[in-house]
């Protein structure tokens, strides 16, 4: 936190986030790597509860942020690393997680159900059943993901005090979660907005279809580490309309970021519009440099259908979270459980707004 | 920040009689010449927060900090004899004892004696700290004695050694520190005075209290050690920005914790009423049985305070009494 620090090593030297105004009454919480928080917490609780012996191996199913998070704590901790993915793991990245020493399945057939994330669940078990007293950090259901945040909630309670709305993507349900279970001890009344995309099954959509251009957020499984009880409202907002608001964040403020940090942004900037009065928080996961021959790339917008000149229009209130197909759209989820909320279909929640 | 001496009080134990350490002035007014010494204290009105913290090694630390109270204090007389035994007035403050026996040497001073004589309005296991202003007075007027003033890292370490945990009132009311009360040294400097707040205090078991130095530590879970972060980054920030509503959400915070270990009656109507009243929080003594609604400085909490008071009656918690914290007047180091 401090710039007279000299950390023990990288990973602790940035794990926390650059925390910049975006607004007069919104926060940035930059993260070059978010997941090397519970990457590291992950492994150093299961060390210390003997759960991981030291140099034992680690094994884990990931196609994104995670794995290089993992893979980064594991080689500074001399633990060997398997990571289990899909096809839409991209070749740089897998090069540089193999540089870190790990090695790289890849599954190339999804599951009947459950897409690829079942599929590679699958290959997980046997490597771990063919490698006794092997650790599986398991992002989705470790309760030590949610709690890796602290850090995170001490910084932005030093820095900014009570702030009043916390707003951020849902993948694994480890950071926005883990963030507002920590500051609702001390800012019991803050909101908590989620950001999930279409076709993702966190907050009752179905993954049915085609499968989803925007990843990073959202998930074809429900992981038990989302506790759906944390949130006030869930927005659902399209692979373009992330990627428009990805660009923008660059364009505006100079922060280079992946589209996921766009999807998180586009709600929060329309929060901070409508709340002048109100402080909040936006958390962007991860940096640009996965996404320059993509997001980053007009030509590549262009062949999507994104105009990066074309606004998107504002969001779309839905009565409940079924399959629609609005490109942004938002839903009063009023702090309930899963089963609450999908146990009443058609349920309205005016009530929540008086 | 390191403390000027490091006692183990398991050392401590085995050899009551540390080494003078050479940061200790000791500018006695003669070769031999002494004075009868005075030593004074006030004691604090619980915590505002206390749980468990990351020092700066990554290790994981017990550690508080107190609400300073000027309502109770502790004044004692220390009438050295160059021979003969070291007596203390009452008799059972053996604690005081101890820590006068540690001075004495720590002053170079081995083998002398003298009456200690304590007068405290402390409630004793109230978890005001009246064990530790014995101490802390007693450590004060043997050094007075001597013409020494010890610097509060060096006295914290004599404390710890004589009662095992310690709380961090020598570091005075100006100076707010995250103390770890079982190793007597100061994990964070806070740099500043707590901000000024009006409590009204009461106590929740009645006229009764608990054998605070007899708890056994508390159990803390993995989640409730890390949520003790961000309660530490809201304190910063209350010290740094003087924000007494802050302070206020870090001791309900705590307490909040507190309760699931150490449960005190009537919490959620006490949470309440501070709620109704415009209260800015809730601290308690961790290890204790006082507990306070923390008010803005200044008149406009009056009608609040009046409002709390009526309904503490209502609870049937038979007393209360108010005090302010912050540029109040605070007895100095006796020099």
């Amino acid at each position: 936190m401090s710039g007279r620090v000299i950390h023990a090593n990288y990973v602790d030297a940035i794990a926390l986030p650059r925390v910049v105004w975006l607004r007069p009454n919104l926060i940035g919480l930059a993260f070059p790597l978010m997941k090397l928080l519970p990457a590291r917490f992950i492994v150093r609780r299961a060390l210390e509860e003997g759960e991981l012996r030291p140099g034992g191996l680690i094994a884990e199913t990931t196609s994104g942020t995670f794995g290089l998070a993992l893979a980064m704590v594991a080689r500074l901790g001399g633990h060997p690393l398997t990571l289990v993915s899909d096809p839409a793991i991209d070749a740089p990245l897998k090069r540089r997680l193999e540089d870190l020493g790990a090695t790289v399945h890849i599954v190339r057939e999804p599951g009947p159900t459950g897409g690829f994330q079942q599929a590679r669940l699958a290959i997980l078990e046997r490597v771990l059943a063919e490698n006794p007293g092997s650790f599986c950090p398991r992002q989705y259901g470790n309760p030590h993901n949610p709690g890796s945040y602290a850090p995170c909630a001490e910084q932005l309670a030093h820095a900014a005090g009570a702030i009043d709305c916390l707003i951020g993507t849902v993948g694994s349900g480890g950071s926005v979660c883990g963030i507002s279970s920590y500051l609702r001890l001390i800012f019991p009344e803050l909101e908590v907005i989620g950001v999930d995309t279409h076709r993702s099954v966190l907050f009752g959509q179905s993954d049915a279809g085609s499968g989803r251009l925007l990843r990073g957020l959202g998930n074809s499984l429900m992981p038990p580490n989302v506790d759906h009880a944390a949130f006030d409202l869930v927005h659902w907002v399209g692979a373009a309309e992330a990627f428009l608001a990805t660009r923008r964040l660059h364009r505006d403020h100079a922060l280079f970021m992946g589209p996921t940090s766009g999807a998180a942004y586009l709600v929060a900037d329309g929060w901070a519009r409508e709340n002048p009065d109100r402080l909040g928080a936006v958390i962007f996961p991860d940096e640009g440099y996965r996404y320059q021959d993509t997001v980053y790339d007009d030509a590549w917008l262009e062949a999507k259908g994104v105009r990066l000149d074309v606004l998107p229009r504002g969001p779309v209130e839905w009565e409940h979270p079924h399959d629609g197909d609005d490109p942004w759209a938002f839903f009063r989820w009023g702090r309930r459980s899963y089963a609450e909320v999908m146990d009443r279909p058609g349920a309205s929640l005016k009530l929540v707004q008086a | 920040m390191q403390p000027a001496l490091l006692l183990d009080t398991r050392d401590a134990a085995a050899n009551p009689a540390p080494e003078a350490p050479r940061a200790a002035p000791c500018a006695a007014p003669g070769a031999d010449g002494f004075r009868v010494g005075r030593g004074e204290i006030h004691a604090h009105h619980g915590e505002i927060v206390q749980g468990m913290f990351y020092s700066s090694d990554g290790t994981v630390e017990h550690g508080l900090v107190t609400l300073p109270c000027t309502l109770f204090r502790t004044g004692v007389r220390f009438r050295p004899l160059r021979s003969g035994p070291l007596t203390v007035e009452p008799g059972d403050r053996s604690r005081a004892k101890a820590a006068a026996r540690l001075t004495l040497a720590a002053l170079g001073r081995t083998g002398w004696g003298g009456a200690i004589r304590i007068e405290s309005n402390v409630p004793v296991q109230w978890g005001c700290g009246s064990s530790t202003t014995d101490v802390l007075a007693t450590i004060r007027a043997v050094a007075d004695a001597f013409g020494a003033v010890l610097e509060p890292e060096w006295v914290a370490g004599l404390a710890v050694a004589a009662e095992t945990a310690s709380d961090s009132l020598m570091f005075g009311p100006g100076r707010a520190v995250l103390f770890a009360q079982r190793r007597g040294r100061v994990l964070l400097d806070l740099g500043g005075p707590l901000p000024a707040v009006r409590v009204l205090g009461f106590n929740t078991e009645g006229e009764c209290g608990v054998a605070t130095l007899t708890l056994p530590p508390v159990p803390y879970t993995a989640w409730e050690i890390e949520a003790y972060r961000p309660i530490l980054g809201l304190l910063r920030r209350a010290v740094e920005r003087q924000d007494a509503a802050l302070l206020g959400r870090v001791a309900t915070a705590s307490t909040l914790i507190m309760q699931r270990h150490r449960p005190k009656r009537h919490m959620s109507e006490l949470l309440r009423l501070a709620r109704e009243a415009g209260a800015l929080g809730v601290q308690v003594a961790h290890s204790g049985t006082v507990a306070g609604f923390l008010f803005a400085p200044g008149a406009g909490a009056d009608a609040g305070i009046e409002r709390a008071r009526d309904g503490l009656g209502r609870l049937g918690v038979p007393a209360s009494w108010e005090f302010s914290t912050g540029p109040a007047p605070h007895p100095e180091d006796p020099s």
